[in-house]
């Protein structure tokens, strides 16, 4: 931190020589620290647009098996409304589109909202924002500059998709030319820039970076829920116009490539960013235009000891991804039985079965949809593990083990806490997906969705323990473990979901060893090997962690 | 025999080939108050996280009322508290919930005196930690400290952020704490403060101790500080014997003597004295004779953080 400061007063307080290149300090900081998250997004879509072609025409080899899979995966109203329309599902570059798109969506506007919060409000609650304003900036100006080096971490995402898929496009089996590469790389990307906007507005609205990071996040689940509607096959598809994930979607890449949508991708960006930019003009430093209510009554019930803080610091976070994930497997399970009527008689349903899933249609959805809980809850253990280091990081913890606290029980509550709630949050998946299921049919028994519901948690605690270690171990790479596990495990599901694939490179996935339940019964010794293992890392990183130096960001 | 309140033997700290601290031995009586000064880097922060188990010696030990204070952490922290000169609170939480919070960690507080001392810092305890100003976090952090009457007070740069106000009020806190009996280890590069307060002093350079006492004896064993007006002839007395750092404008000289004073007495006889002073040099000329004029120590080897 103070060599970050002196760095910066350094680049602040120099002459005027070099006033113009200075003058692009704010953007050319901003760039610096978003750049290697844009190279590594752009290597990692570029990855999955190549693993998902390749796959695609090694398993569906036969222009009958591509027509096969077109017809019943296409005509799917309820996949449609979960993943997005498919078309010319009978091509690879179709089908490559329809696999990969929300993904990369989703993953985009995420890191979006997190590089463009975290270079704004973040910089601000950091201190940092205001020793660079005594610079020669202003508040409007830097923000303007950040804007523009988040936009540099963009571009540089889509370079590197747009040329791994230029380069796979090559191959006579994709056969993707380089203006629909060019086009397809900016689809991928183009909620990354509409989400930087966002985060670059809410950043302005909101008084801490969590709070601007929920206010975007908002944003974005009204915006997955608005196109959910619009492709629901109820008649309102002109929903898709008012969300932007709906704009992604409309661009159709690949198949039917429309610009179109991009006229209201640009405008969407440029009229947000514009609006943050001239809102951070007009407020004050460190303050926010929704006012964070500066007093409070004293709420003391909690704050007996470490571990009441430690749940009164993490309950905000929690009630939020509570009610994800009830919302999520309520209408997971209230669309299952019609998804799983449809997939039974298609060949998703081999694409599923490679994944773990069998039995009934509904059964083998329900299956791979727990498999998309499990990569939610693995969020949420690693979501916990980084809050608590970051209670070590920002020097919070010297206060507390400078008084009467164990750094061992300290820790074990924490991960207490977070076990709890994996299973909790397993538990409630479960009866929410019942819950759903209840309300169209009831061809699915409470018990092995609840039993669906808990096997999803032994993967989270693998990671959660994985983490643990790592911050017991080498502190500062406690978030980079547990993201490189899920995102590994997520790799090889993608492409083990669409051909063949070494068992042995296919068993290192986490989620590959859970049981894809309720289609198929939990595989309770792997579920348990799991847990065991997670507990075992765990309890080791407890005891690094207890005999180590405390360490700063 | 009563065990000393604070007690190091070769307590070093090394972060690769960088040493933070080497081989410091000292041992600060109870009730004591005791100062501890050096530039930054010198290795006082570095001291204190050891002294709270924060961080582990790479050697020697350190020991709080013969406890050790890697080994017993928590029954030390039992008797102690501390206060860093920059404190990372919990921003959601108001001030009245830290201080009740950090008051039922530590398991005893004295809330008539907690209230008394709300209001002599003026603190307002309804506003949310993240709304406070530097100084006011500050003050939650020096109230939450004093409030549980440790038998041990770890301060480092108390007084950062505070108002010359409210630096009084912590003076007299600190005034309070030594009558009744409290030891206070007090890391601060405000000499006045350490002047003013300390009983002791020990001052630390590239990580290690180089001088240790009482302000009495490190003024006995250290120069002079004379004013010399002359009526008529200036002479040259820097070749005088034990005479250092001579400044000169008109007929007035200063000069700072080592050793004894009849040699330059003895030249001084030669020529018309109108006025001669001398006095005891202050702290901070004491700590500035021990680092050059500008304060600054060569840094080689030293920890970065303070």
């Amino acid at each position: 931190m103070k060599l970050v400061l002196v760095q910066m007063a350094e680049d602040l307080n120099v002459g005027e020589a070099s006033r113009v290149s200075k003058d692009w300090l704010v953007a050319r900081r901003t760039i610096r620290s978003v750049l290697p998250s844009g190279v590594l997004w752009g290597v990692v879509f570029g990855v999955f647009v190549a693993s998902s072609a390749f796959s695609y025409s090694s398993v569906y080899k036969t222009q009958a098996e591509r027509a096969s899979l077109a017809s019943a995966f296409g005509a799917n109203v309820s996949t449609s409304a979960l993943f997005g329309p498919g078309l010319k599902l009978d091509t690879v570059a179709g089908y490559t589109a329809f696999h990969i798109w929300l993904t990369t969506a989703i993953i985009g506007a995420v890191w979006g909202i997190t590089a463009s919060t975290k270079a704004l409000r973040g910089e601000e609650d950091s201190g940092r924002w205001e020793l660079m304003l005594t610079g020669r900036t202003t508040q409007m100006r830097a923000t303007f500059q950040a804007l523009s080096g988040l936009l540099g971490g963009v571009f540089a995402a889509w370079l590197l998709t747009a040329a791994i898929t230029a380069g796979s496009g090559r191959a006579q089996q994709f056969g993707v030319a380089l203006r629909p590469a060019l086009f397809f790389a900016l689809a991928l990307v183009a909620t990354a820039l509409m989400f930087m906007a966002v985060g670059a507005l809410t950043s302005q609205l909101g008084a801490t970076r969590r709070q601007a990071a929920t206010y975007a996040g908002w944003v974005l689940g009204a915006s997955y829920a608005l196109r959910m509607i619009a492709d629901s096959g109820t008649g309102v598809h002109w929903l898709v116009w008012v969300s932007p994930l709906g704009w992604v979607e409309e661009l159709k890449p690949l198949t039917y490539s429309d610009a179109l949508p991009l006229v209201a991708i640009f405008l969407f960006t440029l009229a947000v960013g514009s609006a943050a930019v001239v809102l951070a003009g007009n407020r004050d430093v460190g303050a926010a235009l929704i006012q964070d209510r500066p007093h409070a009554r004293a709420r003391l019930r909690l704050l007996g000891g470490h571990f009441g803080l430690a749940i009164r610091l993490v309950r905000p976070v929690l009630v939020n991804w509570g009610i994800a994930v009830a919302i999520t497997g309520f209408l997971l399970g209230y669309i299952s039985y019609a998804a799983g009527e449809t997939l039974s008689r298609s060949s998703m349903y081999s694409i599923y079965s490679r994944l773990g899933a069998s039995g009934t249609g509904i059964e083998v959805f329900l299956g791979v949809s727990f498999l998309v809980a499990a990569v939610v809850l693995t969020f949420v253990a690693i979501g916990q593990l980084t809050a608590t280091r970051a209670e070590e990081a920002e020097g919070r913890l010297d206060q507390l083990f400078s008084r009467p606290v164990g750094r061992t029980w300290w820790l074990f509550g924490r991960l207490s806490i977070a076990v709890v709630v994996l299973v909790f949050f397993g538990v409630l998946s479960g009866v929410t997906a019942w819950l759903g299921v209840a309300v169209g049919t009831t061809k699915v028994s409470f018990v092995s969705l609840l039993e669906a519901g808990l096997n999803i948690v032994p993967p989270s605690i693998f990671i959660l323990g994985a983490a643990t270690l790592a911050m017991g171990v080498w502190p500062r790479a406690t978030a980079t473990v547990g993201y490189s596990l899920l995102s590994w495990s997520l790799l090889i599901e993608f492409i083990g979901g669409i051909g063949a694939m070494n068992k042995w490179l296919f068993d290192t996935s986490l989620f590959h060893q859970m049981a894809a339940a309720p289609s198929v019964p939990p595989n309770l010794t792997s579920d348990l090997w799991m847990t065991a293992i997670g507990i075992a890392a765990a309890a080791l990183g407890l005891v690094a962690f207890a005999r180590r130096d405390l360490q700063g960001r | 025999m009563v065990d000393p309140a604070i007690r190091t033997e070769g307590l070093s700290k090394y972060y690769g080939s960088v040493r933070a601290l080497s081989d410091l031995s000292l041992e600060i009586p109870q009730g004591e108050v005791f100062g501890f000064l050096g530039p930054n880097g010198a290795g006082k922060t570095t001291t204190i996280r050891l002294l709270l188990g924060l961080i582990r010696p790479s050697a020697g030990m350190a020991e709080i009322f013969g406890l050790d204070c890697q080994k017993r952490a928590v029954d030390v922290h039992k008797r102690i508290t501390y206060v860093p000169g920059e404190a990372g609170l919990w921003p959601s939480l108001t001030g009245e919930e830290t201080l009740h919070l950090l008051g039922r960690v530590h398991g005893k507080i004295d809330e008539n005196y907690r209230n008394q001392l709300v209001k002599r810092f003026d603190l307002d305890v309804t506003r949310k930690i993240r709304t406070y100003s530097r100084g006011n976090r500050q003050k939650v952090i020096l109230i939450s400290a004093l409030m549980s009457r440790p038998d041990v007070m770890i301060l480092d740069e108390p007084t950062s952020g505070l108002d010359p106000i409210m630096e009084h009020e912590f003076r007299d806190c600190v005034d309070e704490a030594r009558e009744r009996g409290q030891t206070i280890f007090l890391s601060s590069h405000i000499l006045s403060e350490v002047e003013a307060l300390c009983d002791r002093v020990g001052i630390l350079r590239e990580g290690r101790l180089i001088e240790i006492g009482t302000l009495e004896h490190m003024r006995h064993f250290s120069a002079l500080q004379l004013e010399i007006s002359f009526a008529g002839e200036v002479p040259d007395l820097s070749s005088a014997p034990g005479v250092s750092v001579v400044k000169s404008g008109g007929q007035n000289v200063s000069l700072q003597l080592s050793g004894p004073v009849k040699p330059l007495l003895e030249v001084l006889s030669r020529y018309e004295v109108n006025r001669l002073t001398s006095r005891e040099p202050s702290l901070e000329e004491l700590f500035l004779s021990l680092y050059g004029e500008g304060g600054q120590s060569d840094e080689t080897g030293a920890g970065a953080d303070g």
